[in-house]
């Protein structure tokens, strides 16, 4: 048994303990947001917070999670829809192409922001290791500054 | 739960369909007459106004475009919204949306890519042929950078005509000539004499039944009001929630998930599991299967369930001939390929290599196996039904390709090809690689043998990166003639590597075996350079084969022999005292149009300015599918050879420009696609298997790796051309040739860097110190 909660909902499960939470959120859950794309913390694209942190859920088992408070790209947005400043940023500066690995980036830009509210490019560079095959890093680094300075309300 | 395909994809495409059999019906003379290749005539159904193949409307005015395009990244599907948008005169926003039928009409077979032009291109005859004949094939699929150029004028002329039915619709409802209506733009036809609006909505149903106009005029491109103009990409807002569904999200009741290990050396057979029985009594393990004979899946409750069932799984593979195969013994071979002097001849201009050249350039080059590695994993969906139908979810850029792997996967079980229906999902990436059916094929295997459940198939990335598919290597030998002027006057270029078209060939069409690799063009395209004033011209390709699976990948040939190409003839500047710039501009005297855009990249790079020591600038152009790309990068080498790429410049000529947000969005990620694949990224070939297995041993850029981008759109009223592809041509030699500007030294193996890592998913790039 597992109990945590997930975008808010509190969720206990039955499922074992070595079970990592991508496969947890994907198939126990029905969050198809966090995406598998490697499996061994080497892309991001199934990154969630857990308790604020920017994490690889494919490496989090749900043992880890007992007690925690998960966030996947699906519950960013308010209650209301209204988006996140990162969700917009990635609107304003049309980052996604496939968009496969985006849900994984917005979570790690969101997590970088509420510790770093103005990251540098080389800071942006150095704490977001995810991959895109697309190539959208150049608007992931503008998106990331324009959300850091809607924040901080200019 | 994930929202699949809209209900009302299956709908309008349902309806079309037996639109399509009536007219058959009536026409009953021959197969040819049945080939519906305008389309079938509009209907009504229910609350939608199906004005034609492409445009349906609601009679709440929301507006469904039909067309049989993936999006993959590439923006197409809002390229596609804007040009019916435009002609159809509505405000370009989510009233508009895109899906992709689930039926394959022939008006919509990409007849004109498959005849190497472009349909504007064709007239008489040929137009004729390749409507009816490629249009009855219906060959449906999303590559060779080819939409745009495909759409451009069916897709405008479905709006114009849609257009036109809705102005009949009201006149006749108003009792005035349509010559008094107009579309102000907002979804309206206008009446301006009595002030009188009438919504496309109102007029959706009426419409359907109004006969379209033969030739419907299109707009000016004086009059555009969308086409060329910056949009929006209609899939972002969605994307940026978590809500796309890609292949592997599809959900469906009562779904069976699989995983599944491939033979490392492809070519193998299963000759036993030996814990077979152990595997099928691990909870939640419902089957393990032999698949093909060459791969051993585990189905079960959950992938994760199957998944570690099959680390434990202890498979035994038959021996091949290609068991002691290497790297370097291929290496070896294509070299040998090379000494041997009879090559395919694919290209013979002009006067034979002179046998004393005066001044003679000489240089060898090569280029590594190397995957997709898309972001989304290989996967499929099937449902094989206790009668034989057949239906797939799949992320696919061919839902014909995908159709008949679910026939050869389950063709046992008593389906055939026109049993299967095809949904076709997002695709998290493709470049080339979804063209492919193997995946579809295993999953299809798999649901035949649980009928009325769908089995969901999910490769893991070790499977993807070590047991896939590959851009073929090669290896080539090129020299020069320079003249007085320092200019070539004779040119030859050979090359070897594995064809990709037989491989291809024999995986995706009904034949076995077919394609011949003798002179394979996807071996040799881009080592011919015609744009450049050179007399005499000679290419010559070897097919060198082996057991690895080499497919379409992302500008195939192009991508490694234009890096052998310019960065010869950069060697050539070079041994002319000349510099690259000016060298190729003289090559170009005959080219306005590459000569304009390699221009622009040398402008927007400030090529004049020198820069400090340790850094350096390099050049190369490119052009396929119709466009043209000229690119200068800049980079920073230091003292131990770590070497950083600081800047890219993109000039870029793709002819008439839907949407520019999109063409920018396409040289970005196509430099950056580059880039990796000529710094870091190489499958390697050990005991007759793929080495790599994973991000960690396969390595890409991340954003620490990826440089500032600066991208400009040359102007041109031309038809338009590719922007998917072209990007990725001239980055790794104009690297290169940064490399030698900053260095003095000649890279001239791919790739050019050993990546080193610095931390967790961090990595640098160290230049190589010999050729590979
Ligand atoms: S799937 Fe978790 S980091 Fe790649
Ligand atoms: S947008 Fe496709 S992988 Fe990042």
């Amino acid at each position: 048994m597992v109990r945590f909660t997930v975008n808010t909902t509190p969720i206990t499960l039955d499922v074992p303990q070595d079970k990592p939470l991508l496969w947890v959120l994907r198939e126990d859950l029905g969050l198809l947001g966090p995406k598998y794309g490697c499996g061994v913390a080497q892309c991001g694209a199934c990154r969630v917070l857990l308790n604020g942190e920017s994490v690889p859920s494919c490496m989090t088992f749900a043992a880890d999670v007992e007690g925690a408070e998960v966030v996947t790209i699906e519950g960013l947005a308010a209650p209301d829809g209204t988006l996140t400043a990162v969700q917009q940023a990635w609107i304003d500066e049309q980052v996604p192409q496939c968009g496969f690995c985006q849900p994984g980036f917005i979570i790690a830009a969101t997590a970088l922001l509420e510790s770093n509210p103005a990251p540098t490019d080389a800071e942006i560079d150095d704490s977001i290791t995810n991959i895109c095959r697309c190539g959208t890093y150049p608007r992931i680094r503008r998106a990331i500054h324009r959300a850091a300075a809607t924040l901080a309300g200019n | 739960m994930p929202r699949l395909l809209s209900r009302r994809g299956f709908l309008i495409t349902g309806a079309v369909l037996s639109g399509t059999v009536a007219v058959a019906a009536t026409a009953g003379v021959g197969y040819l007459a049945t080939v519906d290749i305008d389309g079938p005539d509009g209907f009504v159904d229910g609350e939608v106004g199906v004005l034609n193949a492409f445009v349906a409307i609601y009679t709440d005015g929301t507006v469904t475009v039909s067309v049989p395009k993936v999006e993959m990244g590439q923006g197409i599907h809002t390229g596609i919204a804007m040009l019916v948008a435009e002609e159809l005169d509505i405000p370009f926003d989510d009233n508009i949306s895109v899906e992709h039928p689930t039926e394959i009409l022939p008006v919509y077979g990409g007849w004109a890519s498959q005849l190497g032009i472009r349909p504007e291109e064709a007239s008489g005859p040929l137009h004729w042929l390749g409507r009816r004949a490629l249009g009855a094939v219906s060959l449906v699929s999303t590559g060779a950078s080819s939409s745009t150029y495909e759409l451009w004028t069916q897709l405008r002329q479905a709006g114009a005509a849609s257009r036109h039915m809705l102005m009949g619709a009201a006149a006749e409802r108003l009792g005035v000539p349509v010559s008094e209506l107009t579309t102000p733009g907002d979804g309206t036809v206008f009446h301006a004499a009595t002030g009188t609006r009438l919504s496309y909505g109102s007029l959706a149903l009426a419409a359907a039944t109004v006969p379209p106009p033969a030739a419907p005029a299109l707009k000016p491109a004086t009059d555009w009001r969308l086409i060329g103009r910056p949009q929006p990409r209609v899939d972002i807002p969605a994307k940026v929630r978590g809500r796309p569904v890609f292949g592997m999200d599809v959900v469906l009741p009562r779904m069976l998930h699989a995983a599944i290990r491939q033979a490392p050396v492809s070519g193998a057979a299963v000759a036993r599991v030996a814990n077979e029985a152990e595997l099928r009594d691990l909870p939640g393990v419902v089957d393990v299967v032999v698949v093909d004979g060459h791969s051993v899946a585990v189905v079960a409750d959950s992938w994760w369930t199957a998944e570690q069932a099959l680390w434990q799984a202890d498979i035994a593979w038959t021996p091949t001939e290609w068991d002691d195969l290497s790297g370097a013994e291929l290496a070896r071979r294509m070299e040998a390929a090379l000494d041997s002097g009879e090559p395919n001849v694919v290209h013979d201009e002009g006067d034979p290599f002179p046998d004393a050249p005066g001044r003679l350039v000489e240089a060898a080059y090569s280029a590594p196996l190397v995957t997709h590695a898309c972001m989304e994993p290989m996967n499929a969906t099937v449902l094989v039904r206790g009668d034989g139908t057949a239906e797939a979810w799949v992320s696919t850029q061919s839902p014909t390709s995908a159709r008949w792997g679910v026939f050869r996967g389950a063709e046992a079980a008593g389906t055939r090809p026109d049993d299967v229906i095809v949904n076709v999902t997002q695709n998290g990436g493709a470049f080339g690689r979804r063209l492919e059916l193997d995946v579809v094929q295993q999953a299809a295997y798999l649901a035949a043998r649980h009928p009325d459940r769908p089995v969901k198939l999910l490769w893991s990335r070790e499977e993807d990166i070590g047991r896939g598919i590959y851009r073929s290597h090669a290896r080539a030998r090129l020299r020069a003639a320079l003249g007085e002027d320092g200019l070539p006057l004779a040119y030859e270029a050979l090359v070897a590597g594995q064809s990709v078209a037989q491989g291809m060939m024999g995986r995706l069409l009904p034949i076995t075996g077919g394609g011949s690799p003798e002179g394979d063009f996807l071996t040799s395209e881009g080592l011919e350079s015609p744009h450049y004033a050179i007399r005499s011209q000679y290419v010559g390709s070897y097919h060198v084969p082996s057991n690895i699976r080499v497919g379409l990948w992302r500008s195939n040939g192009f991508s490694h022999n234009v890096f052998f190409a310019e960065s010869f003839f950069d060697e050539c500047a070079h041994a002319a005292g000349s510099d690259p710039l000016d060298y190729r501009r003289r090559l170009l005297a005959d080219s306005p149009r590459l000569r304009a855009v390699l221009d622009r990249a040398a402008a927007m790079a400030g090529w004049d300015r020198p820069l400090p020591p340790g850094r350096g600038r390099g050049i190369a152009i490119g052009g396929a599918y119709y466009s043209v790309v000229a690119q200068v990068v800049e980079v920073s080498v230091a003292a131990d050879g770590e070497i950083t790429v600081d800047r890219v410049f993109c000039a870029v000529d793709v002819g008439t420009v839907v949407n520019p947000n999109q063409v920018v969005a396409q040289m970005e990620g196509s430099i950056l696609w580059g880039l990796t694949t000529a710094l870091m990224s190489a499958n390697t070939v050990e005991n007759g298997a793929i080495v790599e297995t994973n991000f960690h041993d396969f390595p890409v850029q991340r954003l620490r790796n990826a440089p500032r981008i600066a991208v400009e759109i040359v102007a041109s009223d031309a038809l338009p051309g590719g922007a998917g592809e072209t990007g990725v041509i001239p980055v790794a030699a104009a690297l290169g040739n940064a490399i030698f500007a900053a260095t003095g030294r000649r890279l001239r193996s791919l790739p050019l860097a050993i990546t080193e890592s610095v931390g967790e998913r961090r990595t640098r790039s160290v230049l190589r110190t010999e050729d590979a």
